[in-house]
């Protein structure tokens, strides 16, 4: 008896703690500005992923930059367009459920989030639609796949659904 | 201070109520583009960028990320003050006088157009305890306007004599947002936003960037013909909860002021500085601040306006770029005051110059009726 009684003693003396929890969402609107409007608006009338060009190091920079980091200069208005294949430079595989916080809905889970390398050397940041990991390893061959419909796009990254796996026979390779 | 700090060039923005046509990488960029040129420097040049940017009002962690490559901060030394720019360029000072940085690049901006105000300001308050209470900062300015009226018989005639006096001179501002042909009538008449503030009494929503150069004495001199030293430079918080202090007087204000007067040596305010810029989010903060930092005994600020002493032209202009009633972003404001204070001491104000002046005072503030106080004297010579 003695023992059960010190047993519940020792339960009520668990700490309560107490938390003051907000739920009310705030609001933004951010302008894209001109060049991050041009990468914005080449995605959506031409399907084209751009960057801009460092007229000193001739570097391309996506997001496009006014600045150069690297050399510091005024970037002017020089455009390229970026090749639309390249390779998987890393990924991190996401597990844990995350709202998307433009639209509010949650993305399906699992799914690899990657650092790709396009066949012109300047990186670019995408999901990739392979969601097997046993199928993914950084060196894989990825191709963009676009939103068809003209009045789904005009959301910049997002008017790219993913990266599909292209050139099955390299992407065995890399797997072996 | 032992060794000068020199602003040596200054560059703003137009203020306006929405730069939807940028980013807040390139409205900063606007500014930064100005003092590079006006000093032949290049962002290779700069040792230290020191900015200033609110994660609230950018609506992302670490707001200095946005602008990083526009400062030169690739690689490079950056520091983020979240307060006011006013804070930052007292950074910059300390970074040059501790011997560790020479050229200093100082950005503040906002857009307050791509968020919500009121909930930012709400999210300022205690929250447990005081942002259920529904307030924004132009609510709880109401309390202070009343309690500062109350308690010294500041009448809302003389408050509107500020915004009439502001608006007006903005108009020799180009850089002003909203310039204004006002009557004391047509401010007494405007929509009532929370009593007494009402429209005219408080200032717009605004978009803008400011930048500035600062390097110690000897290189100051050699890159620019003409900088301006900062003589003294202080600030000073006080209590956050409403209640703990009296609304009507400003103590922290005035610590900050006598620290940075003792620092430049001045022993009377009203005589020794020829021009002063001080931030008035609404109208009656520019009759109290001026009783903080000392132009006046506590609860006469009214009888100045009445008399004229802060018009162009009177004994001191306060304000003559228009303030931060004719329209300045929060964040930025305390930082337009120090650049229009350069312009001053360079004989680059155009038409709204002061004529001769030498010293010259900014104010900034952050926060909750005036909760953390700022002061900056400038000086030519």
């Amino acid at each position: 008896m003695a023992k059960a009684s010190s047993k519940k003693k020792a339960e009520e003396k668990k700490p309560e703690y107490i938390h003051v929890t907000f739920n009310r969402p705030r609001q933004y609107s951010w302008s894209t500005g001109r060049y991050l409007g041009h990468f914005y608006a080449e995605a959506k009338e031409n399907k084209r992923i751009v960057g801009n060009r460092c007229p000193k190091c001739k570097d391309i920079w996506l997001p496009p930059t006014p600045v150069c980091p690297k050399c510091k200069v005024d970037m002017g208005w020089d455009w390229a367009e970026l090749p639309q294949t390249g390779e998987v430079y890393q990924y991190t595989y996401l597990v844990m459920p995350l709202w998307d916080p433009h639209y509010g809905e949650k993305w399906a889970n699992p799914y690899p989030s990657a650092i790709i390398l396009l066949d012109n050397g300047v990186f670019y940041r995408h999901r990739l639609e392979e969601t097997d990991k046993d199928k993914l390893r950084a060196g894989i061959r990825v191709q963009a796949v676009w939103k068809e419909d003209y009045e789904e796009r005009g959301h910049g990254m997002a008017d790219i659904l993913y990266f599909k796996t292209i050139d099955e026979q390299e992407a065995k390779r890399c797997l072996q | 201070m032992t060794e000068r700090v020199g602003i040596l060039a200054v560059g703003q923005t137009k203020y306006c109520p929405n730069r939807a046509d940028v980013s807040e990488e390139e409205l900063a960029y606007e500014a930064i583009k100005q003092v590079l040129e006006a000093t032949g420097l290049t962002l290779s040049d700069i040792d230290s960028a020191v900015t200033c940017s609110q994660d609230f009002w950018d609506g992302r962690t670490i707001s200095s990320m946005n602008i990083q490559h526009v400062v030169g901060a690739h690689l490079s030394h950056e520091d983020k003050v979240t307060e006011d720019g006013i804070n930052a360029v007292y950074c910059a000072m300390g970074q040059i006088l501790s011997g560790h940085q020479d050229i200093v690049l100082v950005v503040a901006h906002t857009k307050e157009s791509q968020a919500e105000k009121s909930l930012i300001e709400n999210a300022a308050f205690d929250p447990a305890l005081m942002r259920q209470l529904g307030l924004d900062f132009t609510s709880a300015a109401a309390m202070q306007a009343k309690r500062y009226m109350y308690k010294y018989g500041i009448t809302s005639e003389q408050c509107a004599k500020v915004a009439v006096k502001n608006r007006a001179n903005a108009k020799n501002n180009p850089l002003a947002q909203e310039p204004m042909d006002i009557t004391i009538e047509d401010v007494l008449s405007s929509k009532m936003l929370s009593s007494p503030i009402r429209l005219l009494d408080a200032k717009p929503t605004s978009d803008g960037a400011c930048a500035m150069i600062l390097a110690p004495e000897a290189k100051a001199k050699k890159i620019t013909r003409k900088p301006v030293w900062i003589l003294g430079a202080s600030n000073c918080y006080e209590t956050h909860y409403l209640g703990d202090r009296d609304l009507a007087d400003c103590d922290a204000l005035t610590k900050a002021a006598q620290k940075a007067y003792s620092m430049a040596g001045i022993k009377n305010p009203l005589r020794q500085i020829d021009v002063a810029e001080i931030s008035e989010e609404y109208t009656y903060q520019e009759l109290l601040w001026m009783e903080g930092l000392g132009f006046c005994n506590r609860g006469e600020a009214g009888k100045l306006i009445d008399r004229g002493v802060t018009k162009m032209g009177g004994k001191l202009p306060v304000n003559p770029s228009g303030g931060v009633l004719s329209g300045n972003p929060t964040g930025v404001a305390g930082m337009t005051r120090v650049a229009e204070a350069v312009l001053q001491l360079r004989g680059e104000g155009s038409d709204r110059q002061v004529e001769g002046a030498q010293v010259a005072l900014a104010h900034g503030v952050t926060g909750i009726c005036g909760q953390l106080q700022a002061v900056m004297i400038l000086g030519n010579s």
